[in-house]
């Protein structure tokens, strides 16, 4: 015990933290009162899938966020029980844990955990109400004794349900599109992509660099990389507004009360963007060649359109880049890992 | 018995050792001060939006965001002993036309009295030189203020719509984002003030957008196609708008 000191280095290790997420992004943020444990999300994962969250046990969550879709579903507006359509496009859930702010395309929810109370009670999602579905749950054989597991109690709420749910979501992380492999080194881009890449994150503004003189697309300002979203609330130009009241679908605007962020919807992750078509919180473009067009034209008028929002002046080789870019943010395994549960999941059905 | 000194020490020890640099002052905190950064435009209190500003070339404008980047925030002390860091990296930004023109901090700060306070304008290159994702999500290098997927942090950015035509249409978007290492700039605001002995000084650091954009006898000509965006590897087209920015700051004191 002489050289007690030879701990000291030990002590430093101690303070540095630890490297947790090694890929190029910033932690989950995990909430204090539901960290994720392997009973947790496994519970979360069968609610997921599960249509019992439903008044009629027609309708789940993935029916809606389906994996093979990157957790959207292919519609313009969602469709939910009965046939009910709702107002709003399904986004997809790609690395949806990582957003730390606001969620759904005004930010009404705050978190996951508070996210996942929403549908169930919503007539034209799952048309259900919460003492209905924790009935049905608590009534089944396995429910309580998998809560019991997750959480130490068979007494199921929807506050467990929605933490179950949040923790399921939290894994569904994508790293490994090839825009994160030419990052690590493992691959290189086409030349279409290579200059997608350039437009997107306006390389053509250094003088001296190798795309000096191409056109700024001004992507990135919003879809900012790792998650292609700055998490913000912006207008890009969808919609003529002559004044701020004129926008068919308030956004933001109606959760804050602000009458200038009428008009504004939060900035979508676009990892998986090419599997999550039609696009807009309104689904109103059916293809990424029609966004690109809607971005090439500067949009429509409105005194808060974002500045970054212009006529960019693009060629259709430079329009068929950034598309070609696009598409360099789907990870098939992402996408095939999700779709291999859903089949092991009919297997267990039809057993 | 030394090893059980050692068992005794090893919890003092795991504290102590992981604190940061702000805690250096925890033995010396003796008075508080209250720091406002407050933004106008054209000395008048910004609001984001709401109001329609008048611009040099004769057109007007609505202001959508004004933010930038603070690096080693220090007090000065008067008998010219050694500054007083109070931050290392902190943003000041408006965006919303709700918000306060006024952005408020406060610290803990040894008694005494000093002569002013010191700032980097943007992001110090330690710092500039670092990846977003060593950050956590939430920390104020990972609000989303870089272009690309590693580092280049912007350090400034205004943001307006303007009026170019006399048609009620705030139809011209400017978009001015700058920063780079060699823009870093040291911002020193000279003003003598007491903390301590039941005085509680209250500075203000102002921030004019309009003086940024127009001063020192220059106007930066909003209405020419190319100086309506500009972002980063342009700089030079944006360098006398930097450059206005980091020599209009001023101190007020209550
Ligand atoms: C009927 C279709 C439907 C069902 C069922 C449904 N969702 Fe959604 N989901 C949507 C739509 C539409 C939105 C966007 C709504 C909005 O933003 O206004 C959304 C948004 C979300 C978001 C926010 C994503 C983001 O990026 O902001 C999450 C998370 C989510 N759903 C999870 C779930 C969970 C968990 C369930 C099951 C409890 C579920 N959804 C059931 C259609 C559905
Ligand atoms: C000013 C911020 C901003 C800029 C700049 C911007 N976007 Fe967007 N983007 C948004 C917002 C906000 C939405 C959602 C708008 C809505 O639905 O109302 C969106 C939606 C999209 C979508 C649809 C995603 C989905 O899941 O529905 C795609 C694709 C897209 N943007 C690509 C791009 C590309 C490519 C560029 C550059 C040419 C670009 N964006 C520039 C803010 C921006």
């Amino acid at each position: 015990m002489g050289r007690w000191w030879t701990i000291l280095p030990l002590l430093w290790l101690a303070c540095t933290p630890e490297p947790t997420d090694p890929a190029a992004f910033a932690a989950i943020l995990y909430p204090a009162d539901n960290p994720s444990t392997a009973a947790g999300v496994a519970l979360g994962e069968r609610l997921f899938f599960d249509p019992i969250l439903s008044a009629d046990s027609t309708i789940s969550c993935a029916s809606c966020h389906q994996p093979g879709r990157a957790f959207s579903d292919g519609l313009p507006l969602s469709i939910g029980i009965d046939g009910l359509a709702g107002n709003r496009n399904t986004p997809g859930l790609t690395n949806v844990g990582y957003y730390h702010l606001p969620l759904f395309w005004d930010g009404r929810a705050t978190n996951l955990e508070e996210q996942a109370l929403h549908p169930v009670g919503t007539a034209h999602e799952m048309g259900g109400s919460w003492p209905e579905v924790i009935g049905h749950l608590s009534g089944t054989e396995d429910y309580p004794h998998w809560f019991l597991e997750a959480f130490g109690t068979s007494d199921i709420d929807s506050t467990l349900v929605g933490r179950a749910l949040a923790q399921y979501q939290r894994t569904l992380v994508s790293r490994d599109s090839k825009y994160d492999r030419v990052l690590r080194g493992e691959a290189s881009y086409t030349s279409a992509e290579a200059l997608g890449h350039a437009l997107f994150f306006d390389l053509g503004d250094d003088p001296g660099g190798d795309h000096a003189g191409l056109p700024t697309a001004e992507c990135a300002h919003c879809h900012t990389p790792p998650h292609f979203t700055n998490q913000r609330f912006e207008n890009n130009g969808l919609d003529e507004a002559p004044d701020l009241d004129a926008f068919p679908d308030a956004g933001r605007g109606a959760v804050s009360g602000n009458p200038f962020d009428n008009g504004k919807f939060r900035t979508p992750g676009l990892r998986n963007v090419a599997l999550t078509a039609p696009y807009m919180h309104d689904g109103r473009f059916a293809t990424l060649e029609e966004v690109i067009d809607h971005y090439d034209s500067g949009g429509r008028y409105a005194e808060n359109r974002s500045a970054n929002v212009h006529a960019l002046g693009l060629s259709p080789g430079q329009k068929a880049a950034l598309v070609a870019f696009l598409h360099t943010l789907t990870d098939t395994s992402f996408v095939g890992s999700r779709q291999d549960f859903r089949r092991r999941r009919a297997g267990a059905g039809s057993e | 018995m030394k090893n059980l000194l050692l068992f005794l020490l090893l919890p003092l020890l795991l504290t102590t050792g992981c604190l940061d640099d702000d805690d250096q002052l925890d033995p010396l905190r003796e008075g508080e001060l209250a720091l406002a950064y407050r933004a106008e435009y054209g000395g008048q209190p910004l609001d984001i939006q709401r109001k329609v500003y008048g611009y040099p070339t004769g057109d007007s404008l609505k202001v959508l965001l004004f933010q930038y980047y603070v690096s080693d925030l220090e007090l000065l002390p008067a008998d010219g002993g050694e500054s007083i860091r109070l931050e290392e990296i902190d943003l000041i930004r408006r965006r919303s036309a709700a918000g306060d023109p006024t952005v408020e901090r406060t610290y803990l700060v040894p008694a005494g009295d000093y002569r002013g306070l010191r700032f980097g304008l943007g992001v110090k290159p330690e710092l500039n030189a670092m990846n977003p994702s060593k950050f956590a999500a939430n920390y104020v290098l990972n609000e989303a203020e870089f272009w690309g997927p590693t580092t280049r942090y912007v350090f400034a950015k205004i943001e307006a719509n303007a009026m170019l035509e006399d048609d009620g249409r705030f139809d011209t978007g400017l978009s001015y984002h700058m920063g780079s290492d060699a823009l870093y700039t040291t911002v020193t605001l000279d003003r003598r003030f007491t903390v301590g002995s039941g005085r509680t000084p209250r500075l203000t650091v102002v921030a004019d957008v309009l003086k940024a954009l127009s001063g020192n006898g220059e106007t930066f000509d909003i209405t020419a196609p190319g100086k309506q965006t500009v972002h980063g590897g342009n700089q030079d087209v944006a360098v006398g708008i930097w450059n206005r920015l980091a020599t209009q700051f001023a101190l007020r004191v209550e």
